[in-house]
């Protein structure tokens, strides 16, 4: 009689024991194997890019008469100045990435026809949204500075 | 002594006939026990069954799609590795290397050509494939499984081919690379991160030569070759290729046997049999149980279906190696990041999605191509009916058919616009 409580007792937690340490391997090796996944992707996703810089000198206020709109491709970038005011406008087309020539309407996308107006804004074809503007500023060494991953509302101008 | 070296001059004259017995284990086979045995001890050959049925090999029936398929993936394998001595992955000398080919590699142009058009058609013939099996209703149970794996690797054929197009480094492959990316931007959520994980920067440049290099000669034709071991063992398993209900035997209840397990059943054999004791050396479930009801309609697969594999290989490399004589894959000016082609436009493939695009960037780069894939890839969930299956354009099946049908005229139509009805500026324009 005394015997029975006592093989019951470790029969009864066995089950509990190994079905914990089944739940437990279970979770380390699935969570393992998630961890392994998401830190594959950490590692593919580039820290530190070799291209070009975002943040660029553009020259000096002088460089750019008033009423230009000079775009440079190499930076994607459309230099609009009127009067004392400066704006960076992107060349980057907003549908799929091809550079945007400045004509006297505004913007023309060659690949898909967007049309785009002086500020950016579109006009036609299958672009979803206007073209971005980015934020200049003076360095103190008087130079324009455009910054590419600061995305300004449109028709905000820096005064030089 | 004489003994001696008799005994080695006999050694000598036998080791030719002895190291290829132990290689081959059967003489050229003479009977059908012979042709089992060199399938099943060949380690090529047992990839194959013993016997195959004559409907697996009606090129009415199949158009040897499938393994037309394979075949331009060992031509790609073959041909993608020789150019990979010559190639860099580098900006500066990607382009270099084109024009070396040309120039200065024996053969060059012969294997970059033959791994053009192989690629190409690679695209174009997964998907006729696909098409054969859907109209002939060879995705149903018990093949659902394999249908998946049929889509995967139609993804990854299309993936393979589109990393290869930026490789050369040349206008038409920077561009076609761009636009093609452009559209993975557009993903919900992920499409921003996605993009710039795909190209190891924000626009397409060295990094993104570098991942595509790497994903097309290394990730992705190692994933596609398991896949496609997956998908050849599965049709073994899966009992072979599709074909009409054989006419029913009422010794043996066919609904009965492929609804229930098979344990019990030959459990229940072997203890009604009283004479002869049974042991179960190996179980074989689903289709390929065959007890005293072997299908009538069969052949050996040697010589047979081997000859017929042989054909369609030899036609395969002719085909290729034919077209790569006459035409050479293009190649444009090196890459101009300022000037875009106008218009600028996506591998052929890609036309159709480029098309849809131009509509709507979210609805035609994601949401429509993503119900489609959803479709596709749940189709053998969605379509349970048993009947019409094994033979082309069955009457059960005309609704499914014909709403599959409906969709590849519209993504050829589309595919076809893109390609010759768009111009400059993305401008409707007459190829007439």
């Amino acid at each position: 009689m005394a015997a029975a409580p006592k093989t019951n007792d470790p029969a009864d937690q066995q089950i509990p024991r190994r079905q914990f340490l089944s739940w437990l391997s279970g979770i380390g090796l699935f969570g393992s194997a998630i961890a392994g996944v998401f830190s594959t992707f950490v590692f593919l996703k580039p820290r530190a890019t070799y291209g070009q810089p975002n943040r660029f000198s553009i020259g000096r206020p002088d460089d750019f008469p008033s009423g230009a709109r000079m775009a440079i491709d190499a930076k994607r970038v459309c230099i609009v100045r009127e009067g004392n005011k400066v704006a960076a406008i992107s060349t980057t087309c907003t549908h799929l990435g091809c550079i945007v020539a400045p004509t006297e309407t505004g913007f023309q996308c060659p690949c898909h026809g967007s049309q785009f107006d002086v500020d950016g804004n579109v006009t036609g074809g299958p672009a979803p949204k206007a073209l971005s503007w980015y934020q200049v500023s003076l360095t103190p060494s008087g130079e324009l500075e455009v910054d590419k991953d600061n995305e300004i509302q449109t028709g905000t101008y820096l005064s030089v | 002594m004489s003994k001696e070296s008799n005994s080695i001059g006999k050694t000598l004259l036998d080791l030719p006939a002895n190291v290829w017995r132990s290689i081959f284990r059967n003489p050229l086979p003479s009977s059908d026990r012979g042709r089992a045995a060199t399938s099943f001890t060949n380690f090529f050959l047992h990839i194959q069954p013993v016997r195959v049925s004559r409907q697996a090999l009606r090129p009415s029936y199949t158009m040897g799609l499938g393994l037309i398929s394979f075949f331009l993936f060992v031509i790609l394998t073959v041909t993608g590795l020789l150019l990979m001595f010559y190639y860099v992955p580098s900006t500066g000398m990607a382009y270099d290397r084109m024009l070396d080919l040309r120039s200065s590699v024996a053969f060059g142009v012969i294997l970059r050509n033959m791994h053009r058009w192989a690629a190409h058609a690679m695209v174009a013939v997964v998907f006729l494939h696909m098409c054969r099996v859907f109209f002939t209703g060879s995705y149903k149970p018990p093949r659902e499984f394999n249908w998946l794996v049929g889509v995967s690797l139609f993804l990854l054929t299309l993936l393979s081919s589109f990393t290869g197009y930026l490789l050369p480094w040349d206008q038409l492959a920077f561009w076609a690379i761009t636009v093609g990316t452009s559209i993975a931007g557009y993903a919900p959520l992920i499409g921003k991160e996605l993009r710039f994980m795909l190209l190891g920067d924000a626009n397409v440049g060295q990094e993104a030569l570098l991942r595509f290099y790497v994903l097309h000669v290394v990730v992705l034709p190692l994933v596609l070759t398991i896949a496609v071991a997956i998908h050849f063992w599965r049709i073994r398993k899966d009992g072979g290729l599709a074909k009409p209900e054989p006419t029913p035997v009422p010794a043996l209840p066919a609904g009965e046997v492929a609804t229930t397990e098979a344990a019990p059943a030959l459990v229940a054999a072997a203890a009604t049999a009283p004479a002869r004791k049974f042991t179960i050396q190996g179980l074989v479930r689903g289709p390929l149980i065959k007890v005293g009801n072997l299908e009538e309609d069969t052949v050996f697969s040697w010589p047979t279906l081997l000859i017929a594999e042989l054909f369609v290989l030899l036609l395969t490399v002719a085909g290729v190696m034919a077209v790569s004589f006459f035409f050479n894959a293009p190649l444009e000016q090196p890459v101009n990041v300022m000037h875009p082609p106008n218009p600028a436009k996506a591998p052929w493939y890609f036309l159709g999605l480029q098309e849809q695009v131009s509509y709507s960037a979210f609805w035609g780069g994601i949401g429509v191509p993503g119900i489609e894939l959803l479709l596709l890839v749940l189709l053998p969930y969605i379509d349970r009916g048993k009947e019409g299956v094994g033979r082309w354009f069955a009457r059960q099946r005309v609704l499914a058919n014909s709403i599959f049908l409906l969709f590849v005229i519209v993504n050829i139509v589309l595919i076809i616009i893109g390609t010759f009805f768009r111009g400059a500026n993305w401008q409707f324009v007459s190829p007439f």
